[in-house]
């Protein structure tokens, strides 16, 4: 029997995304993708979890620097069995690579002078052609001047649709000639995770998590003016 | 020598009822397993797609039809034409059993999505079933001039 035929089950089980920016809620609940992706082969269920590891920020530990990051990475990489997902996920971390880069310039950074804070083919590129607005890598990926002219602008969130229709784009064009087989389940998945990013910001939300942090940065201003309020005035005269 | 050529007139002879089970086997289990995911996913229409996921059981009654009308006394100037009449029709119906049963699960999964385009997702399905029968047909024609 032919292998890419082993989940025509799994994935006739799973219901129609949609287009991302359409979508008000994922198609299904991560408690029942879960359980539907429990019909995986586990060497394969293994592959996608290490990968969805990497990729989900919610994933991601904040403390880690970028050099921790790259070193995690290659090594999450070099344990994932499936060509397919190697090359998905190295391609995600190369696209964030290239975001990365542009954030960096952006807050004014000069170019980074040893390659550990970056992932993939395009950092010793980037790092050559940093004063150029897309490092030199217009024609590769045509996204990214697009993107330095969003974040120059400040339109953050023209930005991420256009980073979310990026990867979406790209997950479309690696889905062709797989249908019923563990490819598909992988990009449906990642599919999956990317609704679920989009559909829950919320612009409510972040006011009342702006507000937050504000509250608690100058709730540290407060506690360090307060000993000089409280110290004695001196008198006038 | 004569009796390989016999050996391999009895193949010739079992081979589209054979070949035409083991694609059929194959062809309704990925579309069975397709209508199976399909039904966890939906709250009607379970019949449809258990209904298209039979379509490539249709092969192996080919295969039979075709070893009834080779059956004749297997003999060293029969064996050859038998051979090669049933291994090539038995072949073509194991790929066009394997093959519908892949087209089938598609039609499942898009018509899951899509109601409205069930009839239309099944003609893929269909004209593999139509090369089917052109197999069948001419093995049946064939089968005629055979002597004995």
């Amino acid at each position: 029997m032919a292998h890419s035929d082993r989940y025509a089950m799994l994935l006739s089980s799973l219901p129609y995304h949609g287009p991302l920016f359409g979508a008000k809620q994922t198609p299904l609940s991560r408690i029942r993708l879960n359980q539907r992706l429990a019909l995986l082969d586990p060497v394969e269920a293994d592959c996608l979890r290490h990968a969805r590891r990497l990729l989900e920020w919610a994933q991601q530990e904040p403390d880690r620097t970028d050099a921790q990051a790259v070193v995690r990475a290659k090594q999450v990489i070099d344990g994932i069995t499936n060509p397919f997902i190697r090359d998905l996920v190295t391609w995600r971390l190369e696209m964030r690579t290239l975001v990365a880069a542009l954030r960096r310039r952006h807050r004014g950074e000069s170019a980074p002078r040893d390659r550990r804070w970056g992932f993939g083919r395009w950092v010793g590129r980037i790092m050559q052609h940093w004063n150029e607005p897309a490092f030199g890598l217009e024609r590769a990926i045509p996204w990214l001047p697009e993107a330095e002219r969003l974040l120059r602008r400040g339109a953050t969130v023209d930005l991420e649709r256009l980073l979310l229709g990026a990867v979406w784009n790209h997950l479309e064009s690696c889905s062709d000639g797989h249908y019923l087989d563990f490819e598909a389940v992988v990009i449906y998945v990642l599919r999956w995770d990317m609704i679920a990013r989009w559909t829950t910001y919320d612009g409510a939300e972040a006011a009342r998590r702006f507000d937050e942090l504000v509250e608690q940065a100058m709730a540290g201003v407060e506690k360090s003016l307060r000993p000089s309020a409280a110290a004695p005035r001196p008198e006038r005269t | 020598m004569n009796e390989l050529v016999v050996a391999l007139g009895w193949a010739g002879l079992f081979s589209p009822m054979a070949l035409g089970a083991i694609g059929s086997v194959i062809g309704c289990s990925v579309a069975g397993q397709a209508a199976i995911g399909a039904m966890v996913d939906t709250d009607s229409g379970y019949g449809r797609y258990i209904g298209v996921s039979v379509m490539p059981s249709s092969q192996v009654i080919y295969g039979i039809v075709i070893m009834f009308s080779l059956q004749r006394d297997v003999t060293p100037v029969t064996a050859p034409a038998l051979f090669g009449i049933g291994l090539l029709s038995g072949l073509a119906l194991l790929f066009s059993a394997m093959r519908q049963g892949q087209a089938c699960a598609s039609a499942i999964h898009a018509s899951k999505t899509k109601p409205e385009i069930f009839g239309l997702s099944l003609a893929p399905a269909a004209i593999v079933e139509g090369f089917a029968v052109f197999a069948f047909v001419f093995a049946l024609v064939l089968a005629g001039g055979i002597p004995g």
